[in-house]
């Protein structure tokens, strides 16, 4: 399939930040791309130079070829997203939905249509004419995707859509976004949840401080790891004191503190296990558990930044 | 244009459905349009109930009460008779009259004597200007007795040979000159309600102003303006779209009071087009002092502090309060640089003079004139709230 988004050396700074840095990366028709990092790293800067909502102060951004700095009406082939809910609460579902759907030129029964589309598609018919600011939580961020899809966007931009969702309306969520990627919409898809990032997309770009560390499939990320492992050691004690001891290690390529346990990337977890319990002896740190994990997202994360990715 | 159109269209179905902005819209300055004008009724048109005691029953004091029934004050007074001084005093006391006059038994025998009887009015504290009309129309009865008893006198030290009787009838038929005559300047009495009807719609309209950049505020919060920027819509199609709907719900509002307040409350504002013509250049200025908020306030509540400021400000030195025609010189010149001073004077011109386009022409420009300045230095500042 042929490149639908085509982003080139993307620059944002805000005063003294440097938000993003240098980022470029392309999507095809009908793949799952994912922007993965911690909070604050530039996905969301990104994503709104990619929607047109900020300018860039260097870098383009080119949708099915054409330019969105000079074409406003490749912004039709764009369905936002956005983090927040962004609906009226004192609108109907169906009134927010016609809204929308009239700023991108649809009208009368093409425009009741797609809302009736939107609606089935999010589960939502049957509280159509009920106001938004009757709805639960978990209701108002799939009526704020659907707000995204009512026009067919060629790209579908979801910003950390599952963000305070409950689990079964972000297993919902989820779905339905592997299924816009299968109907052959592209789909940029920002999170800072590696599990996420693994489940529903087909590639995925590691972006921290600004910067995009790594792109690639899941196994090409993984492959990155060479034949490293994660151990990820419960432990009561100073964690900071254990992680520093690990370190020392010459075995471990990189130890550190997150989630109330130290993550440790090591080249081989078997052979460097008891030298992780000797180091916590010596920093007297009782270890509670062990436990090697597969080399994940989160891992590569890991050992790209030195940081782990909720930090 | 078609998002400009869609816009305005959902701006104004929240409008309408939000029960506060017609309150504010359309009962709000009825309801009190119409209860300053009852509180300013009395110095529209006076008239009051006279408490009279005529213990003397005589020639002279049968022609004060005749004065005081006469054709010409009837639309001012309505006599009341009373046997007493005392019951007199009770029914201006409970306010069934506003003022009492006693005329005293042998007032019509004493007059010509050197010592007349003096008459008594009786005051409700409530209602001085009752008993102070009542003297006036006294005191010129007696102004005209005493330029016949003058006459008279004048007449019998010349000599006359005519009976005194010959003389007073001859002098009676003698009127002393009108020295003050009023008369209204324009075709028309400004009436209270003519007044505070534009004055009272025109002052709540500016909360549109307060009602839009809060709204405008709130979408932002809302993320609703990113997600319009985010469709095929430019950042001044999203202002223009809000400002049509100020216009459209502002410009409604005050021809619905116009036509409430003409057809059922007698107000006059002025002929029709005038009366268009006057509005919608006002509300332009509103809708450039709202996208002016929009410009320069950062957050909702800077936007309410603004805006509040403005609407206060205006209606102070526009004269939405006061008759502007009743105020000191220098607040009459400061209202002209008010959009509203300019309507209310177009308004009052236009409903005592009876006038009409040629009337309304300066006031409009005028009006537009500072929706021109107003709406340049938004036009700068008001993009940046969006893209920002």
């Amino acid at each position: 399939m042929g490149v639908l988004l085509n982003c080139r050396g993307l620059d944002k700074r805000f005063d003294d930040r440097q938000a993003v840095d240098g980022i470029t990366f392309s999507i095809d028709a009908g793949e799952v791309y994912g922007l993965l990092g911690p909070n604050g790293a530039g996905k969301t800067t990104t994503i709104k130079m990619v929607c047109g909502l900020l300018q860039p102060d260097a870098g383009s951004v080119e949708i099915e070829g054409r330019a969105l700095d000079r074409d406003l009406s490749a912004k039709a082939l764009i369905g936002y997203v956005p983090q927040d809910v962004a609906l009226y609460p004192d609108l109907t579902a169906a009134e927010n939905l016609s809204f929308l759907g009239r700023l991108y030129a649809l009208d009368g029964a093409l425009l009741r249509a797609r809302v009736a589309e939107a609606l089935e598609l999010t589960d939502l018919t049957d509280r159509r004419d009920d106001r938004v600011e009757s709805f639960s939580g978990g209701m108002k961020r799939r009526l704020n995707i659907a707000a995204g899809l009512l026009h067919h966007p060629s790209l579908l931009v979801l910003d950390e859509p599952t963000v305070g969702v409950d689990p079964q309306s972000r297993h919902a969520i989820l779905e339905r976004v592997r299924e816009f990627g299968a109907g052959g919409m592209a789909v940029l898809y920002t999170t800072h949840y590696m599990e996420e990032a693994e489940r529903v997309c087909d590639r995925v770009a590691i972006v921290d401080r600004g910067r995009m560390v790594a792109e690639g499939t899941r196994r090409e990320l993984v492959s990155k790891l060479g034949e490293r492992d994660r151990i990820e050691l419960g432990a009561t004690g100073d964690l900071d004191a254990l992680a520093c001891s690990c370190r020392q290690i010459p075995a471990v390529d990189s130890a550190t503190v997150a989630d109330g346990s130290v993550q440790v990337i090591a080249s081989e977890a078997r052979a460097v296990l008891p030298s992780i319990v000797e180091a916590a002896a010596s920093v007297g740190v009782a270890l509670d558990s062990v436990q090697v994990v597969e080399p994940d997202l989160e891992a590569v994360f890991l050992h790209l930044t030195g940081t782990a990715l909720r930090e | 244009m078609r998002p400009v159109l869609v816009i305005a269209g959902k701006d104004l179905r929240q409008r309408l459905r939000d029960r506060s902005a017609v309150v504010i819209g359309l009962v709000a300055p009825l309801a009190v349009a119409l209860l300053m004008s009852l509180a300013f009724k009395g110095t529209e048109n006076f008239h009051y109930t006279l408490a009279l005691v005529n213990a003397d029953r005589g020639p002279i004091a049968g022609a004060m009460v005749q004065a005081f029934e006469s054709k010409s004050l009837r639309s001012i007074v309505t006599v009341e008779d009373y046997a007493r001084q005392t019951t007199a005093a009770q029914a201006v006391r409970n306010g069934r009259a506003q003022a009492g006059l006693v005329i005293p038994a042998g007032y019509s025998a004493r007059l010509a004597g050197a010592a007349p009887l003096s008459l008594t009015t009786l005051t409700n504290v409530n209602n001085t200007t009752a008993t102070s009309v009542t003297q006036s129309i006294v005191s010129s009865f007696v102004a005209q007795l005493d330029a016949d008893r003058l006459s008279v006198a004048t007449a019998q030290s010349a000599g006359s040979t005519k009976s005194t009787a010959g003389l007073t009838a001859l002098a009676s038929q003698l009127r002393i000159p009108e020295q003050l005559v009023a008369r209204a300047v324009g075709a028309r009495q400004l009436k209270v309600i003519s007044y505070m009807a534009p004055a009272m719609s025109i002052f709540f309209a500016f909360f549109l102003i307060s009602y839009t950049a809060r709204g405008f505020f709130e979408d932002k919060d809302q993320g609703m303006i990113e997600r319009m920027r985010a469709a095929p819509v430019r950042p001044y199609q999203i202002l223009v779209g809000k400002s049509l709907s100020v216009l459209v719900f502002g410009l409604g509002s005050l021809l619905v009071i116009f036509l409430v307040t003409t057809k059922l409350f007698g107000a006059y504002w002025g002929d029709p087009l005038s009366v268009v013509l006057i509005c919608t250049a006002l509300v332009l200025a509103i809708v450039a002092l709202t996208a002016l908020v929009i410009g320069v306030a950062r957050t909702k509540r800077q936007a309410e502090g603004m805006s509040s400021a403005l609407v206060f400000g205006l209606a102070l030195l526009g004269g939405n309060f006061v008759f502007l025609s009743a105020s000191p010189e220098v607040m009459q010149r400061i209202a002209l640089f008010t959009p509203n001073g300019w309507a209310l004077r177009a308004f009052t011109k236009l409903s005592t003079s009876g006038g009409a386009l040629h009337t309304a022409a300066v006031p409009v420009l005028a009006i537009l004139g500072f929706a021109l300045v107003i709406g340049v230095v938004a036009a700068v500042l008001a993009p940046r709230s969006v893209t920002s």
